[in-house]
């Protein structure tokens, strides 16, 4: 009844859905799974009215539709139960509920509270929660609050003519064990009255509850897979498989690494919230990369490391020190240089200009009493312009407009310029396009030869393969699994996918 | 994108048409004795405009620095018998320790600056009610004359405050240019997170701005006092509005980052223009307020950069 | 009840107006005639109005700093507008009150257009239409003072209950209507709901931009108000008028626990809160303190319930 005929959706630069066809039958469940970056919240949106598609059609029994936002969506019964908590905290479950539809409780502007807190009862009753509605939501549990969302979505029942489809967006990602079993039996026995999409990295989760999966890559849909032939592993290569290029990572550049010396030793180290201990080395010249889930626990190690946060317990010894205090001032003084994820608001300052953002971390380096030596500054941002390539029109050029391929390597160039010999990657890859990525990549493996240790969370598993001497996998904030990487002789995806899942 | 290009030249496009316009209407305006005289009388502002530019500049407010000008004209009158030259010393430093306390709320305490700086104001107007009593003083005349004489004299037809002002200037935009200082507080007012990952200590940075904002008010109110040779818990009232709008309508907007003391220097100019044309149309003083007003929100509306506003509260 | 952090946020005020209480009246019992009550009760009134207009848009997350220009404004336009309809209220000049709280609502919906069309931060954008009300008053009166004599109009101050001016019990009622609209309306409860989330507020379908204008063109009719009984209090207008409230005014409701980010506290807090300054003011006094200490104190005051009510885990930096 609910249908996408080869929709297409661009953004500048990225074709991110590319002619999907797509189905859901009343009172089904799908499942939808891929890497990320496949398309998949893409793929979302634009089902529940927040994009527009570029191409092809929108169809609901049959017949086209279009919405121009999410709440004309939620008129024709398509609702959205987000990832992220969607409820607002300093108010009642009620209202929660009820919050833009407040209209049919009020008189004059004036809100009947009995009434509205009988039918936020109902719909309550529905999830089979059974809280007071006057409750403030900021008092309930996580799994609590993620009933109340599912409740709220179901008020579309009444307020819609006609069938629901619910996406549920990573649903389980705060709920335990058990509240996880309780969703899905009542997700199976709310498939009476409509059909949900299922999103989740959980595999396991996915097989388990979904009719039929669907397996997004690179915006495309691979395979659709019905639940008596599903596979789990098959269904992995499907969302990450692709040709594997031994030149493109460059795999002929990678050398042994020195095992003799460490720049970084974690012994038995607890983090905050995670209950497992440690245990990692870092040598010079090698690439060591965490592999596994988002919130497998790869981000706390990486931000540990750097000094944002500090462990419970265990040792920690940098370049034969023992650290105690954590900070990325003392880290960065130790030579530790890090890559973020959101490059354009924790790597670049937009505004600033090549040199200025090149020695940002190292401006004691450059002064004298505070006062700077402008001079050293350019002609070092000359310098790394003409060894990395950047294509900026001089050392004046502001950061901000820069692509984001000569972006990466400013900041790149602002650890390695400072002596950094500890570099964090956190997805350097992340939105780059291919030359970008085979740049990056040239310069891991020169970092990697000046004896530089490299931690590297990369954007793909393949990168992860191709590029790293060390793979260490994690999952749920347990180091599950360690791999040797030489040339030649790389685990495959199945064998790290076995231990992520 | 030709709008994007012409927006860091409107300042002084602004500055220019308002002289000459003013200068058609009125030849007399252009005559450098009534320039001279004019850029004079605006350089208490200037100087705390000059201030409050770097607490904008990293993407802050400070509404303390008029109680901070009306309380040092107080501590100035009264301290000059007794200390001679070096009130000026116990004024900068009353000052600067002011904006630390506000930059130290800001940074530490989360506190955001626009209520630290009115606290940190209300503190200020406490302590010149206190000392001065809430009456008005006078500075002896003599004595006034001899300590700070050469801040209000004339050098030919130059006045001597247009030397001090462009000492400050220097200073401001050397800090702003060439040091450590200048260079952090550019990131952190162009992109605080990415100058936070680089390992900076960015709070020190901040605080510092706020002090040196409230440093430079500490002058302008020092420099007030001596010209009007006295002080009040409220004779610089007045002083906020067309300090925070020369920095604004000079380009350095409210979301920080670009900008900086040589467009604080623009829009003062704008700021003295708009008042001299004021006054040949025989609007006064007082009544130019809803003018300044309204020309402040199409500053803000003109310079801020709304990308940098993820919800605008 | 736990000790917890939220339950000290929530009780915190009114301990310390308690104790404040018992402070001064220990020191000296005069503290609590009737007569000095009375007194703290009327000082209270115009700054009240204003604490309530204030708290909804706090409640939203945003600030209004614009409250002595449109106070003055409207007490000078007040004054010139009754004199104007015959200068009694018996006489048509009590038409001059619901034309003034819609001047109110005016001024405070076009602050709100600055904020919300010019997407102007609500500080600068009510900073400058403060400036604005003030200088409009200047143009307005020419700097000289307005006086109303009328006997009728002036009974709210002259007319006393139980000890207790008239317009104690108005503002008694208009903080009931206050509390009313907070807590059972839709627009009050959108605010909460702008405070609280206002990405997600937007995404379940709440127009945003609408419930920030109907905010600030509800304080301005808060602030219209209070304009009135100052005017009641005092017997005349002038552009100065409404000087000092801002800070009284923001204090107050800040003191009294409702926090700068939004979504939490509210019409009850900025009552307290109004206490506490005023009992403070008063009683500074009463022990024979110089009053020149309280914008001092109230500095400090300020700032510890700003950083009480700071939730350091969910702040990154301020600016």
């Amino acid at each position: 009844m609910y249908q996408l005929s080869s929709v297409d959706k661009k953004f500048p630069g990225v074709h991110a859905l590319k002619a999907i066809d797509f189905h859901i039958k009343r009172g089904e469940i799908v499942g939808l799974v891929g890497e990320n970056g496949a398309g998949k919240s893409t793929l979302m949106k634009v089902i529940y009215g927040a994009y527009q598609p570029d191409g092809g059609q929108i169809l609901i029994d049959g017949k086209p539709v279009h919405f121009a936002n999410p709440r004309q969506a939620m008129k024709r019964g398509i609702g959205m139960v987000f990832q992220e908590q969607s409820l607002i905290p300093n108010l009642t479950v009620m209202e929660n509920i009820f919050l833009g539809y407040e209209a049919q409780f009020t008189r004059l502007g004036v809100v009947n509270w009995k009434a509205m807190a009988a039918a936020a009862r109902k719909q309550l009753a529905k999830v089979k929660l059974d809280i007071d509605p006057a409750t403030v939501t900021s008092a309930l549990s996580f799994a609590q609050r993620q009933l109340v969302e599912l409740a709220k979505v179901l008020t579309l029942e009444e307020r819609v003519e006609g069938d629901l489809v619910i996406l549920l967006d990573e649903p389980t990602s705060v709920l335990s064990e058990d509240e996880v079993k309780l969703l899905f039996k009542l997700v199976r026995e709310l498939t009476s009255r409509a059909s949900f999409i299922f999103v989740s990295h959980r595999m396991d989760e996915v097989m388990e509850l979904s009719d039929r999966i669907y397996v997004m890559k690179d915006g495309q849909v691979m395979d659709v897979v019905a639940r008596a032939e599903a596979d789990a592993s098959a269904i992995q290569h499907k969302m990450v498989g692709r040709h594997v290029d031994r030149e493109y990572y460059r795999e002929q550049r990678q050398k042994p690494y020195d095992r003799s010396r460490k720049l970084f030793e974690m012994r038995d180290v607890v983090l905050p919230g995670r209950p497992h201990k440690l245990n990692l080395t870092l040598h010079p010249g090698e690439v060591l990369c965490l592999v596994g889930t988002e919130g497998s626990g790869r981000e706390a190690i990486l931000r540990t490391i750097y000094g944002m946060l500090a462990p419970l317990s265990g040792h920690f010894e940098m370049k034969g020190e023992a650290l105690r205090g954590f900070n990325p001032r003392r880290s960065v003084a130790m030579g530790v240089g890090y890559v973020p994820r959101e490059r354009k608001i924790e790597g670049i300052v937009a505004g600033m200009n090549v040199y200025e953002n090149m020695t940002l971390s190292q401006l004691g380096r450059y002064s004298k009493a505070g006062v700077i030596d402008v001079g050293r500054e350019k002609a070092l941002a000359r310098d790394w312009i003409s060894k990395l390539s950047i294509k900026a029109h001089s050392e004046f050029a502001d950061c901000g407009n820069l692509s984001g391929g000569n972006q990466q390597k400013v900041v790149l160039s602002k650890w390695r310029s400072g002596g950094s010999d500890i570099m964090l990657l956190d997805h350097p890859t992340r939105g780059l396009d291919i030359g970008a990525k085979e740049d990056v990549y040239d310069m891991i493996r020169d970092m990697s030869d000046d004896g530089t240790g490299i931690v590297l969370v990369a954007d793909t598993l393949e990168e992860a393969i191709g590029l790293s001497h060390t793979i260490v996998v994690l999952k749920d904030g347990e180091i599950r699994q360690r791999f040797d990487c030489q040339p030649g002789a790389k685990p495959s995806l199945y064998d790290l996918l076995h231990h992520m899942i | 994108m030709t709008m994007q290009r012409i927006k860091p030249h409107l300042p002084w496009i602004t500055l220019l048409v308002l002289t000459a316009v003013v200068g058609v209407v009125d030849p007399n305006f252009l005559r450098p004795a009534n320039l001279l005289s004019l850029a004079g009388d605006i350089v208490p502002l200037f100087i705390m405009a000059l201030g409050l530019t770097f607490a904008i500049y990293i993407g802050g407010i400070d509404l303390s620095v008029q109680s901070m000008a009306n309380m040092i004209t107080v501590i100035a009158s009264i301290y000059l018998a007794s200390l001679g030259a070096w009130v000026a010393v116990l004024c900068i430093a009353a000052g600067f320790g002011l904006g630390m306390l506000s930059g130290f709320l800001t940074t530490r305490l989360f506190v955001p600056s626009f209520i630290s700086t009115l606290a940190v104001g209300g503190v200020c107007f406490s302590v010149a009610q206190w000392l001065s009593g809430n009456r008005a003083l006078n500075m002896d005349a003599e004595q006034r004359n001899a300590t700070f004489g050469w801040m209000i004299g004339h050098t030919g037809i130059v006045p001597n405050e247009l030397f001090l002002a462009a000492a400050l200037l220097a200073l401001c935009l050397f800090i702003e240019r060439r040091t450590v200082l200048g260079r952090v507080l550019k990131a952190v007012g162009a992109g605080e997170p990415a100058a936070k990952a680089s390992g900076i200590n960015v709070g020190r940075y901040k605080m510092l701005a706020f002090a040196i904002s409230g440093a430079l008010a500490a002058i302008a109110g020092l420099l007030f006092s001596v010209k009007l040779s006295g002080g009040a818990p409220t004779i610089a009232n007045g002083f906020l509005l067309p300090a925070i709008v020369a920095v604004l309508v000079g380009g350095t907007p409210l979301t920080g980052g670009v900008g900086g003391v040589l467009n604080t220097l623009i829009g003062t100019l704008i700021v003295a223009v708009i008042r001299a044309s004021m006054l040949y149309l025989g609007i006064e003083a007082t009544q130019q307020q809803m003018l300044f007003g309204l020309v402040l929100i199409a500053a803000i509306a003109l310079t801020i950069d709304r990308s940098k506003l993820r919800t605008v509260k | 009840m736990k000790l917890t952090r939220e339950n000290v946020i929530r009780w915190a005020p009114a301990l310390v107006l308690l104790g404040l209480v018992v402070l001064f009246a220990a020191i000296n019992p005069a503290f609590l005639s009737q007569r000095n009550l009375a007194r703290i009760a009327l000082a209270s009134t115009p700054a009240m109005m204003v604490a309530l207009g204030v708290t909804f848009i706090i409640v939203m997350g945003s600030i209004d700093l614009s409250m002595e220009g449109v106070v003055s404004l409207c007490a000078v336009l007040f004054c010139l507008l009754f004199l104007r309809l015959g200068g009694s209220l018996g006489a048509g000049a009590w038409l001059a009150i619901p034309a003034i709280l819609l001047c109110g609502a005016f001024f405070g919906w076009l602050t709100g257009m600055v904020h919300v069309r010019l997407q102007i931060p609500s500080f600068m954008a009510s900073l400058a239409m403060g400036f604005v009300g003030t200088g409009a008053a200047v143009l307005v009166t020419g700097g000289d003072i307005v006086r109303i004599e009328d006997d009728v109009f002036r009974a709210l101050l002259t007319w006393r209950i139980l000890g207790f001016p008239l317009m104690v019990y108005i503002a008694a009622a208009l903080v009931l209507l206050a509390w009313f609209i907070q807590n059972h309306t839709t627009l009050g409860r959108n605010f909460y709901a702008v405070g609280g989330g206002e990405e997600l507020a937007h995404a379940s379908g709440v127009n945003v931009r609408r419930v920030r204008l109907a905010g600030f063109a509800l304080a301005g009719v808060f602030y219209a108000i209070a304009a009135i009984f100052q005017v009641a209090r005092l017997g005349q207008a002038e552009s100065v008028t409404g000087a000092n409230l801002m800070f009284v005014a923001i204090t107050s409701v800040v003191v009294g626990g409702v926090a700068l980010w939004g979504g939490i506290g509210g019409v009850l807090n900025a009552v307290v809160g109004v206490l506490i300054v005023n009992v403070i003011g008063n009683g500074m006094v009463v022990i024979g303190l110089p009053n020149y200490l309280q914008d001092g104190l109230l500095g400090v005051l300020v700032i510890i319930a700003v950083v009480l009510s700071t939730d350091r885990r969910l702040v990154s930096f301020a600016k």
